[in-house]
């Protein structure tokens, strides 16, 4: 999953310095694994390396670093590209695409659109495999099936997320 | 595929009917259930058919059998006819003597019967030959050389003989041959109508069934159906192909029909009853008739299966969804019911006693609310069932099955509601009349006595001493009678006798010589009044009709009684034996008119016992009452068997869901309690229904035909808990069949 | 170019909004998966397409096989059923065979239903039901067969016409997977060698994945997905 992503996701709602951005982001999706400070900061000066966000002044406090980060236009296009762009279908993708659907949310974008291009590059895909089940031997059929039995739970996990988008929005929006 | 070749309405029926034939086990059964259903219908409705020609042929016999007294020369055959009178029966014949020998031979006989010699009818044959013939005998010492064929007959079980009698003298009837020209007798206006009652509250419910066993298994076949559209096949189609299928259920009823008919057709003469028994050869539906109901039965079946699948064939989704019925609109279904209300109403007082009625608001009117029942029973049970609440579980699930489709419940119990109705109506009707006949009965059977009229130039003396010496009788009076018409029209019947002679015939409080007195009639009023006068038949002489005393009970000789003082100017017509009968002996009528046995075609004989002499109709009262009341217990039946079949058909049709919820664990107990109510609440409504519609219909029938309205609670009350009682019996037949739904294939779809 | 194309289609039953501007558009020969979330309208939408139900409002075009266009909500019950008849075919979920009726003569009863004579008619539904490998059940009648095997003869009753459009709707919702496979596996095969396209309601998304594209219905309103191809 994307850190860079996440976090231009979240400057979306107006500048933060880089501490309130690791609480924002824990918060929502580092439930099991939290970001280090240094992960933080590497991928801040990335993202400020490409131009997608700007150091929007100094905040006086204690310590040496209370710089404050805004997104630049360029960073809201590569934002977007990023949520309308489906994730390659795999395995274990929950991860990103909740984070999509819930920065999405966030930045009152439309998770459904989210939901309903992965849904199609998920079906893509298993037509794909579809196809060379129909063309293969055993084996190949085997294969697929493994693959598109993963596919399908991704999927349904995809549709019962869209069913619930409701209640997600009300909670994010607490 | 080639798409431009036209579907044929022959093929869309051949479809229907092979879908109603099926080649499953099922669908035979369901066709044999709806022949069987049918068949009872049609076979009932082909004896209906056949009462024209029974009834012509009665009426030829019986004109074919009419002395011919006109003729030029000496007649060649004298003849008596006679009415001997045996308890209750009447036995009607001719005393013959012939005077030449080509003498004309009567109808049913090869030849005539030599003196002393007769020929009887098998019924009197049989009654001779019984010990309950005993005390008849004596009356005929003849010798029996053979029966009369069917020829001289009215009908099979006729009391009738022909007997040879050289005593005959030249006074009485010369015949010059048998037969008269055709005259067909109009009913009596009360037999008129207690057959028009009784044969639309018959043949009606065989309308109803008719239609209620071609909608068996009617949700199956709307699904089916519904499959038939999806695929494609347009509304009209569909109407074909269904149409098809009812007609596949009324050809198998209609052979069922005749099949039943002709099984049951060489019985019909061992009927006991005269007026209902027949020879088989005669009952034979009418051409017209016969037509009339192959080709009504099949269109009635098309007919009320398209009327009742209108809703189904508008919606392939059928197969899809159970749709919610539409809910039932009450206005049009209340229109046969004003309807018929109004044409009964608007014929109240048009009836009197010699008059009929105009026959189509009459008929129309029974018809159009006997109509109404069926009609508002499927509306008022949605009402009522929508309003049920479901207080144990059993009672739920009826509920809710009712809410879903109460229209076949409905429709089952419409049938039996339309018996029930014209059942009750007739009781009604029949009450009505009894009441009137009934207490004439009672006064009249507390008299014992016998009038012996002695015909002109009899042995009178003769006859008076072999009374005399009777040990049945206790006193002989002699008595006058005539016959007249008042100013006013209604005839009036005079006896002229001692008080000692008058008392025994009507309940005289204090007989005085010099008093005139007159019976109460049920109008209570006496037939004639002080000052009316009186013209009396054959004579022309006239009477004033003196100051008079009413009195309450008369034995139905006469309507005035006078004494010989009183009688001063009255010319009488004839001259009659009165002989006091002993109460001690039994059967003394019986034996007093074996005492003249020797007289038989000189005399005539009057006892209030009977058989009764009055009007017909209330003569045949009996008979009709009861061939009525047999009618709708054999209606009633066959109601309660296609009852049955549809109870049946509803447990298979509802098969995989009475076979979920037992697979889940719903005590069989409650399924079955379910499926009582199921019958037991549209039956509860149609119940209430039909006794309203039969009490009021009687209560409007009878003002019509201006009579008091009674009512027989007790037969009613029988009716109903027949009715009940074949409700449950019903349901327990279906148990098994519930039984073996709940098994475990019953969990298989079809 | 589209052979079956509706346009802001409205329904309700009583209350419920079951559709509320949906439209679709299916081209000839391809396989179309409508999902959904239950409720959301996909049944509806169909039974609108195929002319089994008349919708509220808006319009459904269909171009038949003269390449004449035709409006289906303009059409009477009878122009619609023959339409049924001779250009559609319909898989449900069950209930759709006639029970009376064998297999085989449930697989020849649209072509009887056009006037096709018996022999002929049960001629070619044999041939379907070969293909479909269910002519083992010919003479059986609908109740004595696996699901798998009716909804298989249900296929071959859908393709005897040979139709332009096969309606499906949860045609596999009965079945396991592995029969499910091989009814859909048979149905797009057939449908794709004789070309007939088919609209295909499903929530399976396996079943969906033999489908060339997938509209989406949520709230009585419908979405082509197409970008992904
Ligand atoms: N005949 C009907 N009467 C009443 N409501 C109906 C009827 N048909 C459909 N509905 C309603 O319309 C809505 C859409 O129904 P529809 O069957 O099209 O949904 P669906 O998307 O096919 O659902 P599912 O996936 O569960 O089959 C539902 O709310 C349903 O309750
Ligand atoms: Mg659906």
């Amino acid at each position: 999953m994307s850190i860079g992503h996440a976090l231009l996701g979240l400057l979306e709602g107006g500048p933060r310095h880089g501490y309130d951005l690791k609480r924002a982001y824990d918060e929502r999706f580092g439930q099991d694994r939290p970001l280090h400070y240094g992960q933080v900061y590497s991928t801040l000066s990335r993202l400020l390396k490409n131009g997608f966000v700007t150091e929007a002044g100094v905040e006086a406090g204690d310590g040496p670093e209370r710089k404050r980060y805004a997104i630049t236009d360029a960073g809201v296009t590569d934002v977007e590209r990023w949520l309308s762009t489906p994730e390659k279908p795999e395995p274990y993708l929950q991860n990103t695409l909740y984070a999509k659907v819930v920065l999405a949310l966030l930045s009152g974008r439309s998770a459904t659109e989210v939901l309903d291009a992965q849904r199609a590059a998920h079906l893509t895909t298993m037509r794909e495999l579809t196809r060379r089940k129909a063309d293969g031997d055993l084996a190949d059929q085997l294969i697929c099936d493994f693959a598109l039995f993963h596919l399908e739970a991704d999927l349904r996990w995809l549709e019962l997320t869209a069913a619930r988008l409701d209640q997600l929005a009300a909670e994010v929006a607490r | 595929m080639n798409r431009t070749l036209r579907p044929s309405v022959l093929g869309d029926l051949t479809l229907g009917v092979r879908l109603a034939v099926g080649g499953s086990r099922k669908s035979w059964v369901r066709l044999a259930l709806q022949g069987v259903g049918i068949g009872l219908g049609v076979a009932l409705l082909l004896f209906a058919a056949s009462l024209p020609n029974v009834l012509d042929g009665r009426s030829d016999r019986v004109a074919g059998r009419e002395m011919v007294t006109e003729g030029s020369g000496p007649a060649p055959l004298l003849v008596e006819d006679d009415f001997l009178a045996f308890r209750v029966d009447y036995i009607g014949g001719y005393y013959l003597n012939p005077r030449t020998p080509d003498a004309p031979v009567p109808p049913g006989v090869d030849r005539l019967p030599g003196d002393g010699e007769i020929f009887v009818s098998p019924a009197l044959a049989r009654l001779l030959a019984e010990p309950r013939g005993e005390l008849l005998r004596p009356r005929f010492p003849q010798k029996v050389v053979g029966t009369i064929g069917q020829a001289g007959l009215e009908n099979p079980s006729e009391l009738q003989f022909y007997a040879g009698d050289t005593k005959i003298k030249d006074t009485s009837a010369g015949v010059y041959g048998w037969g008269v020209p055709h005259r067909r007798g109009g009913l009596d206006p009360m037999l008129w109508l207690l057959s028009v009652v009784g044969l639309v509250v018959l043949l009606f419910p065989v309308a109803v069934f008719v239609g209620v066993a071609t909608r068996l298994a009617a949700a199956q076949r709307d699904r089916r159906l519904a499959a038939l559209r999806l695929v494609g096949a347009a509304a009209s189609r569909v109407r074909l192909i269904a149409s098809g299928e009812s007609l596949a259920g009324a050809l198998a009823g209609l052979v069922v029909g005749f099949g039943i008919f002709f099984a049951v057709r060489p019985f019909v003469d061992r009927i006991s009853i005269a007026e209902l028994s027949a020879f088989p050869d005669e009952v034979m539906p009418t051409p017209v008739l016969t037509l009339t109901v192959i080709v009504a039965v099949p269109v009635l079946a098309v007919v009320t299966s398209l009327v009742a699948m209108r809703r189904t064939i508008i919606e392939p989704l059928g197969v899809v969804r159970d749709q919610k019925p539409v809910r039932r609109r009450l206005w049009w279904r209340l229109v046969p019911v004003a309807i018929g209300v109004a044409l009964l109403v608007s014929q109240i007082g048009t009836f009197t006693r010699t008059e009929k009625p105009d026959e189509w608001p009459v008929v129309g009117g029974i018809v159009l609310l006997m109509l109404g029942i069926p009609v508002l029973l499927p509306w008022l049970v949605e009402r009522v069932v929508f309003l049920v609440k479901g207080r144990t579980p059993a009672l739920q699930l009826a509920v809710r099955r009712l809410q879903l489709d109460s229209g076949t419940a409905a429709r089952v119990v419409g049938g039996v509601a339309v018996v029930l109705a014209g059942t009750v109506t007739l009781q009604m009707v029949l009450a009505g009349v009894e009441g009137e006949v009934q207490t004439r009965e009672k006064k009249q059977s507390s008299f014992n006595y016998l009038t012996v009229t002695a015909k002109e130039g009899s042995d009178a003396d003769g006859i008076a001493a072999a009374l005399e010496k009777s040990r049945a009788v206790t006193a002989l009076h002699r008595v006058e009678a005539a016959w007249g018409q008042v100013g006013t029209g209604g005839w009036v019947g005079l006896n002229i006798g001692p008080c000692a002679a008058l008392t025994k015939q009507a309940s005289i409080p204090d007989c005085r010589d010099g008093e005139v007195y007159a019976v109460r009639e049920s109008t209570g009023r006496p037939a004639a009044q002080p000052g009316d006068v009186v013209t009396f038949r054959r004579s022309d002489a006239k009477w004033t009709v003196p100051p008079l005393e009413v009195v309450d009970a008369g034995s139905g000789t006469a309507d005035l009684f006078v004494t010989p003082a009183a009688a001063r100017g009255l010319v009488s017509s004839n001259s009659e034996f009165l002989a006091v009968l002993d109460s001690s002996v039994p059967d003394a009528v019986e034996h007093a008119r074996n005492a003249i046995a020797g007289y038989t075609w000189q005399t005539y004989t009057y006892s209030p016992s009977g058989p009764y002499d009055g009007n017909e109709a209330e003569r045949v009262f009996g008979v009709v009452r009861r061939a009525l009341l047999t009618g709708s217990l054999l209606t009633l039946l066959v109601a309660a068997a296609s009852l049955l079949v549809v109870a049946l058909e509803q447990v298979r049709e509802r098969r995989r869901p009475l076979a979920v919820m037992a697979a889940s664990g719903v005590p069989r107990g409650t399924l079955a309690r379910s499926l009582l109510w199921q019958n037991a609440l549209p039956l509860a409504i149609s119940t209430v229904v039909s006794l309203a519609t039969g009490i009021g219909l009687g209560a409007l029938v009878i003002r019509v035909f201006g009579a008091e309205v009674a009512f027989d609670w007790a037969g009613i009350g029988l009716i109903t808990g027949i009715v009940v009682g074949l409700t449950f019996a019903v349901t327990a037949l279906t148990l098994p069949s519930l039984r073996r739904a709940t098994g475990a294939l019953g969990l298989r779809t079809e | 170019m589209s052979l079956l194309r509706a346009e802001g289609l409205t329904k309700s039953f009583g209350r419920t909004h079951a559709l509320d501007g949906a439209g679709i558009t299916i081209r000839e020969g391809e396989v179309v998966a409508v999902m959904g979330p239950s409720g959301s309208g996909k049944s509806t939408l169909l039974h609108c397409l195929a002319g089994i139900l008349p919708p509220d409002s808006g319009t459904v075009h269909y171009r038949d096989h003269s390449g004449s266009d035709r409006e289906l909500t303009s059409m009477n019950d009878g122009e619609r059923s023959e339409l049924r008849r001779t250009e559609f075919g319909f898989v449900f979920q069950f209930g759709q065979l006639v029970p009376e009726l064998t297999c085989l003569e449930n697989v020849a009863l649209p072509l009887r239903l056009s006037g096709m004579k018996r022999k002929d008619a049960e001629r070619a539904a044999k041939d379907w039901m070969a293909r479909l490998e269910v002519d083992a059940v010919a003479d059986q009648r609908p109740g004595e067969t696996s699901g798998g095997q009716g909804q298989r003869v249900a296929v071959a009753r859908a393709l005897v016409t040979g139709p332009k459009v096969i309606f499906a709707d949860e045609p596999t919702g009965a079945l396991d997977s592995l029969n499910g496979e091989r009814v859909m596996h048979l149905l797009t095969t057939a449908a794709r060698e004789t070309g007939a396209a088919v609209v295909l309601v499903t929530h399976e998304p396996r079943v969906a994945a033999y489908s060339d594209r997938e509209v989406v219905v949520r709230d009585g309103r419908s979405r082509d997905v197409e970008f992904a191809r």
